[in-house]
């Protein structure tokens, strides 16, 4: 409220003294357009023109209403301050920012010129104008001294540092200042300079509100007031705020700073990548090859008494569209076509069904069982076709090419059959050397890829069986998932158990390791897609999901929480899009995961449909 | 005199809804910021509708409740007016050096006018009372005020084509300018102002309230 208080009667004065004072100043001061044009041009102050109003009324007032008397004591003072000071200006001139002094010197010569100054007239005249300023400010010590220090603090700023010069450099000579009977007024003379001079420091900050130049001025004077003649204190703000105006720095801010460190990031980012994503980053980086996969299943049906052994292979999909599962002592097969279920076999009671797998032309199953015999029945006819025995242990994993069945047993043995002929083994597949539980021939049939309970992957050439052509070590846990790229011939995928988690993809050409994928998971199964390039894998713990990963990206374009347990066993349908999957929760669940877009037939996809296999039916014959 | 004390309430309270617009503003702006600049990965940011855009704020929520820390500080000093500039300087985390430089000035109308006012009552000789200064600011429509942000934002996002590719990890830090009085809380100190060497400055827009004006400018190290 003060602020307005003040400030209004400037404003309807301003123009009357303003006028007056410089009338009266004209003869001994430089012009008040030049010293307005001056100072703005050394501080760059906004607040400059008004205060030198202000300082202009209050210094008319003075005149007007002020003590004669005094004014003279005071301009003895003056008058002999100014004699001796005049050379000292100058050094002090030379000493402070030229700018500054320029004007200020100029008045003062006028002031100190002639030796007798105090006694010409002319000069009274001229401190008769000045000490009034002077006795109003000793005489106050309330916020309007900052007021009046504002106003005429070019003379006094000038003053003061000749003071302070003549204080501190040379003692002798202010203490013959004070054996002229002055030194209470030279005190206080001194105090107001030190006002101007703090008044000045602040106002040299732009934004300096006005309380704080009251309280600073106040503080100023009554550090200088107890020491008069110390010069260090107001020289020191004054050179502060001078040093802090030339570098454009902001004495009333300060720069802080958030200390606690901001949290690391996640991963190392590479800014260019991030310039091409699209602002909403989905899933799948590559919108237009996502697809939509149905996450519920297309079917669930019941399979009471599934084993829930890891290292067994149980269930089949033929290219006739049937489906066997072996369940405890029972292979039923179910017609995808029909709905309809058969048992098609029971085991002795002393023995159980541990590996079912159809034969390509989906006519006959083949049955390994646990005592290590292996069986092949017509499904069509549901009769027992022929007994192989061999292995001295459960057959887990077995698979067809062409009229030859290969079978991998618990001692890490594969035998190959030769179904055709009376003594079936053909070949003894010796490297394993625990449970053999993943076994396929590739498409062709020139290369049988075998994983086992000892970590390995072996992959066999066709034509010399003695050794396996690779045997691979990566895997950290059994490799029961193992499955062909139908659309790259020496493209072979393997997925280990629960400790190794991962998929390696092979060549099997040369034997490299082309990608990996850590999943997360046990993988226990395989499918690569025949019309995707994608692969499906099928989980153990924790997380009993189905995977589908693109090839080669490797980017997983879903995970469909598929059963309660952990998933064992997998196979496509002969045309590609259905995946049935069986779990440990007994139950057998048929997923559309490679769903075929509607415009593409079946016989565009690579594996050809239903129809083209059926007719392969019986392509051989078992004695 | 009533009439006085009325207008400063009413003053008042549109430079505390100002206070919290430019607060805002300025924590969609570290965000965004952290975003564009790659300071943290974009899969960290979920997208939210604000100013008519999408705007990105961070999902992590270490982040986020580092911005929460200041911005709860800061929107304590916007309120006291205190702040005159806040910046976001990123720094590379291996050589320490700062490598850009986000300035956003905070002119305060109220602060500003209240000296003004002193000074232009020389030139003004026939300007009425305090309020009809004001009276006199034109009012600014909140669809006005959101796309001068909005712009900003769009130019923000717009500068990653000309800023040079931040290459490895950058970390952030925030400075305010704040005037000397105010409080200041552990987690703040005194700072250097973290100026780039031979950094090339561009301004961007900037906006306004009826109470505040921020300025956006950056700047970033030259390509040697």
């Amino acid at each position: 409220m003060a602020t307005p208080t003040v400030s209004t009667p400037v404003k309807t004065h301003h123009g009357i003294f303003s006028s007056k004072t410089a009338g009266g100043r004209m003869p001994l001061t430089p012009s008040p357009r030049m010293r307005a044009g001056s100072m703005t041009s050394n501080h760059s102050s906004p607040f400059t023109p008004p205060r030198q109003q202000e300082g202009a009324k209050d210094n008319g007032k003075s005149v007007y209403g002020g003590n004669l008397s005094s004014y003279f004591a005071k301009s003895m003072s003056r008058a002999t301050r100014n004699y001796r000071e005049s050379p000292k200006s100058n050094i002090a001139r030379i000493r402070k920012s030229p700018k500054h002094l320029e004007m200020g010197v100029s008045e003062w010569a006028l002031a100190g010129t002639g030796p007798s100054a105090s006694q010409s007239p002319s000069s009274k005249e001229r401190v008769r104008k000045e000490v009034p300023t002077r006795t109003t400010r000793s005489g106050k010590t309330t916020v309007r001294i900052a007021h009046n220090a504002g106003d005429r603090f070019i003379p006094n700023r000038t003053a003061s540092e000749g003071l302070a010069t003549a204080g501190t450099a040379k003692p002798e000579e202010s203490q013959r200042s004070k054996s002229n009977g002055n030194e209470g007024s030279t005190v206080l003379a001194s105090a107001a300079s030190a006002f101007d001079i703090g008044g000045r420091g602040t106002e040299d900050d732009i934004t300096a509100a006005l309380e704080n130049l009251g309280l600073e001025d106040s503080e100023t004077s009554s550090t200088s007031s107890s020491s008069s003649y110390t010069r260090p204190a107001p020289d020191a703000v004054a050179y502060e705020s001078s040093l802090a105006d030339a570098c454009g720095v902001n004495l009333n801010t300060r720069i802080l700073a958030f200390k606690p460190p901001p949290p690391e990031s996640s991963k190392p980012i590479d800014l260019r990548a991030q310039y091409n994503r699209p602002l909403r980053p989905a899933k799948s980086k590559s919108a237009q090859f996502r697809r939509r996969v149905q996450t519920a299943p297309e079917r669930v049906l019941d399979a009471p008494g599934l084993l829930d052994d890891y290292y067994l292979n149980l269930l089949d999909w033929s290219s006739g569209n049937q489906v066997a599962i072996g369940l405890e002592r029972n292979v039923y097969v179910w017609s995808a076509d029909t709905g309809t279920v058969s048992c098609l076999l029971e085991s002795s009671p002393d023995t159980y069904i541990s590996s079912v797998k159809w034969s390509g032309d989906g006519a006959y199953v083949g049955v390994g069982l646990g005592t290590g015999e292996v069986q092949i029945w017509d499904v069509e006819e549901g009769t027992k076709l022929r007994s192989m025995f061999g292995h001295d242990s459960r057959v887990g994993v077995m698979g067809w090419s062409k009229h030859t069945l290969s079978t991998g047993a618990r001692s890490g043995l594969v035998f190959n059959h030769d179904v055709r002929i009376a003594q079936h083994k053909v070949a003894e597949l010796v490297s394993h050397t625990s449970e053999v539980c993943g076994l396929e021939w590739r498409p062709d049939g020139a290369q049988l890829a075998t994983g086992g309970n000892d970590n390995l992957v072996n992959i066999w050439d066709a034509r010399s069986l003695s050794a396996p052509k690779f045997t691979k070590t990566n895997h950290r846990a059994a490799v029961k998932a193992l499955s062909w790229c139908p659309w790259q011939l020496n493209l072979l995928a393997t997925g280990g158990g629960s400790y190794d988690r991962h998929i390696h993809f092979w060549n099997t050409t040369t034997g490299a390791r082309t990608n990996s994928i850590d999943t997360g998971s046990q993988v226990t199964s395989l499918r690569w897609s025949n019309h995707y390039r994608e692969i499906v894998s099928s989980s153990g713990f924790p997380d009993n999901s189905l995977s589908i990963w693109s090839y080669p990206t490797l980017v997983r374009n879903i995970e469909i929480p598929a059963h309660e347990t952990r998933v064992l066993h997998s196979c496509l349908s002969p045309d590609g899009q259905l995946l049935a999957t069986a779990a440990a929760d007994e139950s057998l669940k048929f997923w559309k995961v490679f769903e075929r877009k509607p415009g593409t037939s079946a016989s565009a996809s690579r594996e050809g449909g239903v129809g083209s296999k059926a007719q392969m039916t019986k392509s051989m014959t078992i004695r | 005199m009533s009439a006085t004390k009325d207008k400063s309430k009413v003053h008042k309270l549109s430079l505390k809804g100002s206070s919290k617009l430019v607060a805002e503003f300025f924590e969609y702006s570290i965000n965004s910021i952290l975003f564009q600049r790659g300071v943290y990965p974009p899969e960290d940011f979920t997208t939210v509708k604000k100013y008519g855009l999408n705007m990105l704020i961070t999902s992590d929520d270490q982040v986020k409740a580092y911005i929460k820390k200041i911005m709860s500080q800061l929107n304590k000093w916007m309120m006291g007016g205190k702040i005159s500039k806040l910046v976001v300087v990123i720094t590379d985390k291996e050589t320490g050096e700062h490598v850009e430089r986000w300035q956003f000035d905070v002119q305060i109308f109220g602060k500003h006018s209240k000296s003004t006012k002193s000074r232009a009552s020389g030139d003004k000789e026939n300007a009425g009372p305090e309020n009809a200064d004001t009276q006199a600011s034109v009012e600014k429509t909140e669809k006005e005020i959101q796309e001068e942000i909005q712009a900003i934002f769009r130019q923000i996002t717009a500068s990653v084509t000309f800023l040079p590719v931040l290459d490895g990890d950058c970390t952030f830090n925030v400075l305010v300018y704040a005037d000397a009085d105010s409080e200041v809380p552990v987690e703040w100190g005194d700072s250097d102002a973290k100026e780039i060497k031979n950094a090339e400055k561009v301004q961007l827009r900037s906006f306004s309230t009826n109470n505040h004006r921020v300025e956006t400018l950056v700047s970033y190290r030259l390509a040697d």
